[in-house]
């Protein structure tokens, strides 16, 4: 068995907030998915992955935040990364993600970059 | 620190993805048990996953009645992990890796195991055994 959380929150400047916490794989990477598909189904493209309990990721779980920028992007949001213990980081590193993505050290920090709503 | 040993260990587990757990427990407390470093540790691990995931859900689809067997060779100068199967024979050391600036400019997802498995291992061979199996070899080097 692959332990696996995925909990959705409402941050502040109209950001949703996903915690991720023990093993991200290519049997749990559907959750996170479906998920990040509903996020966006509710009309939320201003999403914050928040990874201080992620223990492992492994490329099914990069490939998640891979097949949703676009969208979110084009419709003037973003999917922030915060908050990877350096284990996870290293496997977004590896690959140059820090390209594409934003990763910031805390959820608050990654909040602070969106604009106030009005401002947008 | 040892010397002039080889722990090896087998495990064989159906292929399907709810068992990849099970496969990085495996590495995980061999590696352990040997001494080995939390960052030898995170890649064997790491290449491993990407490896059995490959084979459950491309070249199994995920099948129950379908199994990879695993072998963990651990001496002082390396770790050695061969994944064995009967399914198609794919050679993914022959493949072309993807370039990650276009991949990133084509928004492309998925693909990026076998590259993975070529950044934290030193080499990556397959063979067809005398019995027919597909077999990988995923060999990372133990430096002194």
């Amino acid at each position: 068995m692959s332990t696996f959380i995925a909990n959705a929150s409402h941050g502040s400047r109209g950001t949703r907030v996903i915690s991720l916490g023990g093993y991200l794989d290519a049997h749990t990477a559907s959750d996170l998915e479906q998920m990040i598909e509903r996020t966006i189904g509710d009309g939320c493209v201003r999403i914050i992955v928040d990874f201080s309990d992620l223990e492992y990721i492994s490329s099914a779980g990069l490939g998640v935040f891979m097949v949703f920028i676009e969208q979110v992007r084009s419709a003037s949001g973003d999917i922030k990364l915060a908050a990877m213990k350096p284990k996870v980081f290293t496997v977004f590193d590896l690959l140059g993600f820090p390209v594409l993505f934003e990763i910031y050290p805390t959820v608050e920090d990654a909040v602070g970059r969106f604009p106030e709503p009005s401002e947008a | 620190m040892i010397h002039n040993r080889h722990d090896i260990a087998d495990i064989i587990i159906p292929a399907t993805t709810d068992h990849l757990g099970e496969v990085r427990r495996f590495i995980s407390d061999r590696m352990r048990t040997c001494g080995c470093n939390e960052f030898e540790e995170h890649g064997v691990i790491l290449a491993v996953d990407e490896a059995c995931s490959n084979l459950m859900l491309h070249a199994y689809q995920n099948d129950p009645s379908k199994s990879i067997a695993l072998r963990i060779d651990i001496s002082d100068t390396g770790i050695d992990v061969r994944i064995m199967d009967t399914a198609r024979p794919f050679d993914p050391s022959s493949t072309t890796l993807p370039n990650m600036t276009s991949y990133f400019e084509e928004r492309r997802s998925g693909g990026l195991g076998i590259l993975i498995m070529s950044r934290v291992m030193d080499e990556i061979s397959y063979r067809t055994t005398d019995n027919g199996m597909n077999e990988l070899l995923l060999r990372k080097k133990r430096r002194p």
